[in-house]
């Protein structure tokens, strides 16, 4: 375990990466607007050895990280500023951005998933809102993009199956993308002022005991899928035990897909090697 | 959550195979299914003993094994609705709050993994308890609006049972005195995301919540529910707040204590949100004319303390920070009023650290309850209460009461337990994100 305020991790951590050629781990701290790598092997309340934080790295609230291993290069979705922004492998300190994705054009939203294809130059990127024309999908970027860019494709829509999506992992070996639909309800934003104002006091807001439709981990591919496809493959079921998967990663050499659960406040496995041939 | 990094192993074995209700089962029902059989199945739960590491080796090996077999044999189960072959889920309670009812002799805890609130007699437990503790009470269920739970407390005057939510459902409800089971809270209250503890104000009859992100504490009234608004806050760079968790408030002297993990953002780059939506961007707050200087930064852990009456950007009567200190992540504080002292459940490094309850500055702890010993191990919640220390681990099935003046690396005096001894916890708190290190076959997930 790695804990402790010499870690410099929050207790709000919704994104992680590995680097496995640089043996080393990425996270954001969304609270301290901070990207942190550690060692590989680092446990206890051991520091970061490196930190990617201030005014010039942009970082407001980085919620979700990737590492491109062949480019050496680390991507961090920001939902604070709606913007997706790419530093040096071995960025440290108030470090600026090689490139930064965001504006109108981008759709970029509430970013909560952010993967990386080297093999085919692909940058996907989870996103969700229920703003009037908002997506909730994913955005699929040249992986070199810069600016206020227009997404090369978007998969999003009803056959998809995704109401609300978080955490996604990218295969560069297949191109396959894996999602984690959560696919829960949503609260609206608490303004601490007028909290909720304008709902009816009779209004019952979700909660997980009560939410929305069944959450599922679905595969799709960074080539081919464009628009409103569904899933290619789907870990979804009342025999997974997921309800309302958050996170979702795999372990290739194994054929594993490996999904944390909210709802149950737990780490499912399961065995898919089809999805790694 | 204690939120941290945890690194989980192979550490469990076979085919897991759960058994739900025929039909159309409720969560309710999936989830009570699911508890059982986690709790009744030796080959599913991964909280094992000592022999994890052995066990975690030959469960490696089957694991591999069943895969390759299943590659080989053309069995691998390409429907959608398949089992896992691991899971990781903790059948057992995981103590978070706590807070001791001196009135109605009985100390109530909340439980972050299995989503319920447990009270049990304030003299439950035994030096040498090695099973669980029957709670008196517990309240679950999906009607309970009880989900990523924190801090708690009771109101013995009005007989209500207080609980707030840190994460996902954004509430904080209230049962009545005698409330068990699935029960519907008397009333709710909506609050805002990431509200983390819970204090009562006796003198006002107001509660006041610390919620994490806008580095703030707001007080209601007692009463409050549905989409009230706080009376008050207290909020800004003068607070000194930094993703606060703990909070109590001291009628004795007027006082209000914050427990800061120290990750801050000025409210330039603070943006309201909930767990499901992000409605304001800082683009759409100052129309893309908002300042690129603005930075998060890690500040030193810290206690704060304020008058009761303050609101607004309120500076701190007085803080306890720095390297005497040994504050590090601290979680629950509570304040002994009778013995002025204060008492921080320190999660950072497994302890209690115990101060002068006028304290301030980089000061030495004038105690400190720490070591193997002790059984501390993740604390979350504290409370002080008939000279004693009642403190909930996280990392372990246990709440520990020690004698008010322990100090070192004593044993507690009594040990609740709410899983049989040896049972480890999987240190989850609301997990949203994993990563799979392939080089040392361990997952990876943030909390």
């Amino acid at each position: 375990m790695i804990q402790g305020q010499s870690t410099h991790l929050s207790r709000t951590t919704h994104g992680i990466a590995y680097d496995a050629t640089h043996d080393e781990i990425i996270a954001p701290n969304p609270l301290a607007a901070a990207v942190v790598i550690f060692r590989g092997g680092a446990a206890g309340e051991e520091a970061p050895v490196r930190t990617i934080q201030g005014a010039r790295s942009g970082l407001s609230r980085p919620e979700t990280v990737a590492v491109d291993e062949t480019n050496d290069e680390i991507f961090v979705g920001d939902p604070g500023d709606r913007r997706v922004l790419v530093y040096r492998r071995d960025a440290d300190g108030d470090a600026r951005p090689l490139r930064t994705i965001q504006g109108d054009k981008t759709k970029l939203l509430q970013i909560v998933g952010i993967a990386v294809d080297p093999v085919r130059n692909l940058l996907v990127v989870s996103t969700y809102s229920r703003l009037a024309g908002g997506v909730t999908g994913l955005l699929i970027f040249r992986r070199t993009d810069s600016g206020n860019v227009e997404p090369q494709r978007v998969i999003a829509g009803p056959k998809t199956g995704i109401t609300r999506l978080r955490q996604i992992g990218l295969d560069p070996a297949t191109g396959r993308i894996f999602v984690a639909a959560i696919n829960n309800e949503y609260l609206p934003p608490y303004d601490v002022d007028k909290p909720r104002a304008g709902l009816s006091p009779d209004l019952e807001l979700p909660s997980p005991w009560n939410t929305g439709s069944e959450g599922f981990v679905g595969v799709w591919n960074d080539e081919g899928d464009d628009g409103d496809v569904p899933p290619h493959s789907i870990i979804k079921g009342r025999s997974t035990g997921i309800v309302h998967p958050a996170g979702v990663t795999f372990n290739a050499k194994d054929g594993e897909v490996i999904a944390p659960d909210a709802v149950w406040n737990g780490l499912f496995t399961f065995l898919k090697p089809e999805l790694f041939r | 959550m204690r939120r941290s990094l945890i690194v989980t192993g192979a550490c469990i074995a076979g085919i897991v195979f759960l058994t739900a209700p025929r039909g159309a089962p409720s969560m309710e029902q999936l989830f009570v299914a699911q508890t059982h059989a986690a709790a009744e199945s030796e080959n599913l739960c991964l909280m094992g003993g000592d022999d994890r590491e052995a066990r975690g080796q030959a469960q490696q090996g089957q694991n591999a094994a069943a895969a390759q077999a299943a590659r080989l044999a053309g069995t691998v189960d390409t429907s959608s609705d398949l089992p896992p072959v691991r899971m990781v889920v903790d059948p057992y309670p995981s103590f978070n709050g706590v807070f001791v009812d001196t009135a109605g002799d009985r100390v109530m805890m909340s439980d972050t993994n299995r989503k319920s609130l447990l009270v049990y007699p304030r003299t439950a437990g035994s030096a040498a308890a090695k099973t669980p503790e029957s709670p008196r009470q517990q309240i679950m269920g999906p009607a309970t609006g009880i989900g990523f739970i924190a801090g708690v407390a009771i109101d013995s005057a009005h007989h209500e049972l207080f609980a707030v939510n840190n994460d996902v459902e954004d509430r904080l409800v209230v049962f009545d005195d005698d409330a068990r089971g699935n029960a519907k809270p008397k009333r709710l209250l909506y609050v805002p995301h990431q509200s983390w503890g819970i204090a009562l104000d006796r003198r006002r009859d107001e509660i006041a919540l610390s919620v994490q992100t806008p580095n703030m504490y707001v007080v209601f009234k007692r009463d409050a529910q549905k989409f009230d608004a706080p009376v008050r806050s207290v909020r800004g760079p003068h607070t000194g707040m930094a993703d606060p968790h703990g909070i109590y408030i001291d009628d004795t002297h007027n006082e209000v204590f914050v427990a800061n993990h120290g990750n801050y953002r000025p409210a330039e780059l603070i943006t309201s949100y909930t767990a499901y939506d992000a409605r304001e961007s800082r683009q759409e707050r100052t129309g893309n004319a908002f300042s690129e200087t603005a930075r998060g930064s890690f500040v030193a852990s810290s206690v704060t303390v304020y008058d009761a009456d303050a609101k607004g950007d309120a500076a701190p009567r007085r803080t306890i920070s720095g390297a005497l200190s040994r504050i590090d992540w601290p979680m629950g504080v509570a304040v002994d009023e009778a013995h002025d002292e204060l008492f921080v459940a320190n999660n950072g490094d497994n302890s209690i650290l115990v101060f002068p309850r006028t304290a301030a500055g980089n000061v030495q702890p004038t105690r400190v309850i720490r070591g193997g010993a002790t059984g501390i191990k993740g604390p979350m919640g504290v409370a002080v209460a008939k000279d004693e220390i009642f403190v909930a681990n996280f990392g372990d099935h246990t709440a520990l009461v020690f004698s008010r003046l322990a100090a070192g690396n004593v044993a507690p005096k009594r040990i609740i337990r709410n899983a049989p001894a040896g049972k480890e916890t999987s240190g989850f708190g609301n997990p949203y994100a994993v990563a799979y290190d392939s080089k040392r076959q361990e997952i990876l997930v943030p909390n």
